[in-house]
C-alpha cells in the first residue's frame, strides 16, 4: 500500500472517530501534531503550579491548607500523565523539561499572571479551572486514545477542585468587606487573561487539530460554552465580570463580549507575560538544584 | 540498589471487592519498590483502590492481530445473537400450533 | 479513660504532649509541603505530597483532641500563637534545604515519632489511643518510602553519600529532642514508658541500619531548648508565611 493511501486511510478513519494507539501506524504529521499538543498540555500543567504554590504555606486554615495542596499535588499528577502520553510518541521527558525551561515550547496564558491575594487562589481555583475543564470534557473524545484516555482521569480529579474554588469565593463573598474587595480585585484582574485563555476563533477548515479530531470543539465554541455556565454564576453571588459589552442574545444564545486583547495573548504565550521569566527561572533553578539527585537514580548500574 | 534508567511500569487497579483488575495508565520509575510507591500515589491515594498490580511494560506480551481477533469467518454459532431471530421466528410458530399465543417466555 | 478521669498534673501533662506532637506533625507537614511543584522527579513530588498532607491531617486530629482537653479549635490553635508558644522539636526548625536534608529529617523523624507512637497505642487515654492507631498505618508508607530514599542515597554514589552523611551529622542532634519530655504520663497509664526509654528504643532500631550503611550515629544527650521558646529565624519566617492571609483580616473567615 503507498504511503498516502495509507495517509488518507488514517484521515479517513479518524475523520470517522476511529481511535488511535501508541503502537499504532500513523502519519509523521499527525504524531507531530499529537505530540505538540498533549507536551503544550503537559507543559501548562507543570508550570500551573507555580501561582498557587506559594499560597500553600499561606493556606489561612487546615482545611484550606489541605485542599490546596491536594490540587496542586493533582496538576503535578496531571502533568505526569501528559508527560507520559507525550513521550510514548517519541519525544523523552527530559527533552520536554530541557525545551520547556530553554523557553522552545509554550505553556497556557493564565498560568504567567501573578497571584496577588488569597482571593487569586479561589477565583482561580474557579474560574481558570472551569474554563480549563470546559476544553478539557472535549477533549475525552479526542482521537489519540491515550490522550482520551488520561483526560477522562484529568476531569474526573479536576470537579474536586472547582468545588474547593468556588467554596473559597463563596466564603469570602459571605464575610467580610475586605474579603469581598479582595474577590472583586481578583477577578478585575483574572477577567482579560480568562476571555483569552480558549485562543482566537480559528477557521475550523484550516484547523488540522480539528481535522484529525485531536481536539473535537473550536476556541469560540469552548469560550462559549465557558460563558453560558460560568457567567450567571458569577453574577448570582453579587460579582460583575469587569466587561460593559458582554452580554447574551436572547434569542441565539451567543454571549457578545469586548474582543479580548490578541496582542497580549501573543505576548504573554511567546515569553514576554509578568511572571514568565521569572517562573522558567525558578524552575531552571530547581531543575539545576536537584539534577544530582536524577543522577543518583538514573545512573547506569555498576559494572556487574 | 545503584540506579539504573528508567522503566515504564503499567498499573492494574480493582476499584472495588469483586471487581475486575483493569488498566489504569502507567508511570516512570526508577525501580520496583519505587514504583510501587508512585502506583500507590497515582492510582490510590484517594482510596480510590483496593488492590494494585504493577507490571513492567517489558514483561507484558501483547496481541493485536486481527487475524487472530477479528477472524473474518462467521461466528454467529459462538454467540447468542446468532440464535435470537432464529428462535423467535420458531416460538411463534410453536405457540400458534398449540394455541398458546399471548404466553410470555 | 476520659479526660475527667484525669487529675490536673496529668491533664496538664497531657496537654504539652499533644501540643508537642501536634506542632511537630503541623511544622513538618509544612516545609515539606514546600517541595510541591519542584521535587526532583515528577512521580516523587506527588508522593512527597502525599506524605506533607497526610502530617497535616494528623496535627489536625491531635489538635482537635487537645480542643477537646482544654477549649478552643483546631485552626486558632495551629495558627493563633506567637512563634515563641510553638512546641515542636527543633529538628523542625530547619528550613527544606536540599533533598538529602529533607530526606534524612523527614527520615529522623518518622522513625522517632514511630516509637513514640508505639508507646501511645495502648493508651489509657482513648481519645488519643484511637488517633494513633491510624496515624500508626498512615505512617506504615512514610517508613517504606524514607527507608527507600535513605538507602538509595546512602548507596548511590559520593555525592548523595556525602550529602546524606553531612544532613544527619547536623541533624542528629535537635533529632534526639522529638523524644524528650516529661514521664507524668507514665503513671497515669498514658504512654506506656517513659520517653527515654522510648529513645532508646528507637535508637537501637535504628543502629543496624545506620551500621550497613555507615551512617553517623547520634551524639549521647540532646540539646538544651528542645521545645522553644528559642526559635530559628527559618520558623520564624515560616510563621510569617502561615499566620500572614489571618493577620490581614483577624475578623474573617476564610
Amino acid at each position: 500500500m503507498s504511503e498516502s493511501r495509507r495517509v488518507q486511510d488514517f484521515n479517513r478513519h479518524v475523520a470517522a472517530g476511529g481511535k488511535v494507539e501508541a503502537t499504532d501506524w500513523m502519519p509523521e504529521e499527525y504524531r507531530r501534531a499529537v505530540g505538540r499538543f498533549v507536551e503544550m498540555h503537559a507543559n501548562s500543567e507543570l508550570m500551573g503550579v507555580l501561582p498557587e504554590r506559594e499560597w500553600i504555606l499561606r493556606a489561612p486554615t487546615l482545611k484550606r491548607k489541605l485542599a490546596l495542596s491536594a490540587k496542586v499535588q493533582d496538576e503535578v499528577g496531571h502533568a505526569q500523565l501528559l508527560y507520559r502520553v507525550a513521550e510514548d510518541l517519541g519525544k523523552p521527558r527530559e527533552a520536554m523539561l530541557a525545551d520547556l525551561l530553554a523557553g522552545k515550547t509554550k505553556f497556557h496564558n493564565v498560568f504567567h499572571y501573578p497571584t496577588e491575594s488569597w482571593a487569586d487562589v479561589g477565583i482561580i481555583a474557579w474560574l481558570v479551572d472551569a474554563a480549563a475543564i470546559v476544553a478539557q470534557q472535549a477533549l475525552r473524545e479526542s482521537s489519540y486514545a491515550p490522550y482520551g484516555r488520561t483526560m477522562k482521569k484529568i476531569c474526573w480529579e479536576e470537579s474536586v477542585h472547582i468545588l474547593h474554588g468556588r467554596d473559597v469565593v463563596l466564603t469570602m463573598m459571605n464575610g467580610t468587606a475586605r474579603q469581598r474587595a479582595l474577590v472583586r480585585d481578583a477577578l478585575e484582574r483574572w477577567w482579560g487573561p480568562l476571555m483569552q485563555m480558549h485562543g482566537p476563533r480559528t477557521d475550523p477548515a484550516k484547523d488540522r487539530d480539528l481535522a484529525w479530531r485531536i481536539k473535537n470543539k473550536d476556541n469560540e465554541t469552548l469560550r462559549q460554552e465557558f460563558l453560558t455556565v460560568y457567567v450567571p454564576r458569577i453574577r448570582e453571588i453579587g460579582l460583575q465580570p469587569p466587561d460593559p459589552e458582554l452580554r447574551q442574545d436572547p434569542d441565539s444564545g451567543t454571549w457578545r463580549y469586548t474582543e479580548p486583547d490578541w496582542k497580549e495573548l501573543y505576548a504573554v504565550v511567546t515569553g514576554h507575560g509578568p511572571r514568565s521569566a521569572e517562573r522558567l527561572e525558578f524552575r531552571r533553578l530547581n531543575y539545576a538544584e536537584t539534577q544530582w539527585v536524577r543522577d543518583t537514580v538514573l545512573a547506569a548500574p555498576l559494572a556487574a | 540498589m545503584p540506579g539504573q534508567p528508567m522503566q515504564v511500569y503499567e498499573v492494574f487497579r480493582r476499584e472495588r471487592e469483586g471487581g475486575p483488575m483493569q488498566h489504569a495508565g502507567n508511570l516512570l520509575a526508577p525501580d520496583p519498590e519505587l514504583a510501587t510507591h508512585y502506583a500507590r500515589e497515582f492510582y490510590g491515594r484517594r482510596q480510590e483502590s483496593v488492590r494494585l498490580w504493577i507490571v513492567p511494560r517489558a514483561a507484558i506480551v501483547d496481541l493485536d492481530d486481527p487475524d487472530l481477533l477479528q477472524p473474518p469467518f462467521d461466528r454467529s454459532f459462538k454467540k447468542p445473537v446468532g440464535y435470537s431471530t432464529e428462535i423467535k421466528a420458531k416460538l411463534a410458530q410453536a405457540r400458534s400450533r398449540a394455541g398458546t399465543e399471548q404466553v410470555e417466555p | 479513660m476520659s479526660a475527667q478521669a484525669l487529675d490536673a498534673p496529668v491533664r496538664a501533662a497531657l496537654a504539652g504532649l499533644l501540643l508537642a506532637m501536634a506542632d511537630d506533625e503541623f511544622v513538618l507537614g509544612f516545609w515539606d509541603s514546600e517541595w510541591t511543584g519542584i521535587a526532583p522527579l515528577l512521580e516523587e513530588d506527588v508522593a512527597f505530597a502525599s506524605l506533607a498532607q497526610d502530617e497535616i491531617g494528623h496535627a489536625q486530629a491531635l489538635y482537635q483532641l487537645l480542643a477537646d482537653l482544654e477549649g478552643g479549635d483546631p485552626d486558632e490553635l495551629a495558627f493563633g500563637r506567637r512563634p515563641e508558644e510553638y512546641r515542636h522539636a527543633r529538628l523542625l526548625d530547619h528550613p527544606r534545604t536540599d533533598w538529602a536534608f529533607s530526606v534524612a529529617r523527614r527520615f529522623l523523624y518518622d522513625t522517632a515519632d514511630a516509637a513514640r507512637l508505639d508507646a501511645l497505642a495502648a493508651s489509657a487515654y482513648e481519645p488519643l489511643a484511637g488517633v494513633v492507631a491510624k496515624m500508626r498505618r498512615e505512617e506504615t508508607y512514610h517508613l517504606l518510602h524514607m527507608h527507600a530514599w535513605v538507602e538509595r542515597l546512602a548507596t548511590g554514589g559520593q555525592e548523595p553519600r556525602a550529602r546524606l552523611v553531612a544532613a544527619m551529622e547536623r541533624l542528629w542532634p535537635d533529632a534526639l529532642c522529638v523524644l524528650a519530655g516529661v514521664d507524668l504520663l507514665v503513671e497515669a497509664g498514658v504512654l506506656a514508658e517513659p520517653l527515654a526509654a522510648v529513645r532508646r528504643r528507637w535508637l537501637a532500631g535504628l543502629a543496624p541500619e545506620l551500621e550497613r550503611l555507615g551512617l553517623p550515629s547520634p551524639p549521647a544527650t540532646p540539646p538544651a531548648g528542645c521545645r522553644g521558646p528559642d526559635r530559628s529565624d527559618d520558623f520564624r519566617w515560616l510563621w510569617e508565611q502561615f499566620t500572614m492571609v489571618r493577620r490581614s483580616d483577624p475578623e474573617a473567615v476564610w
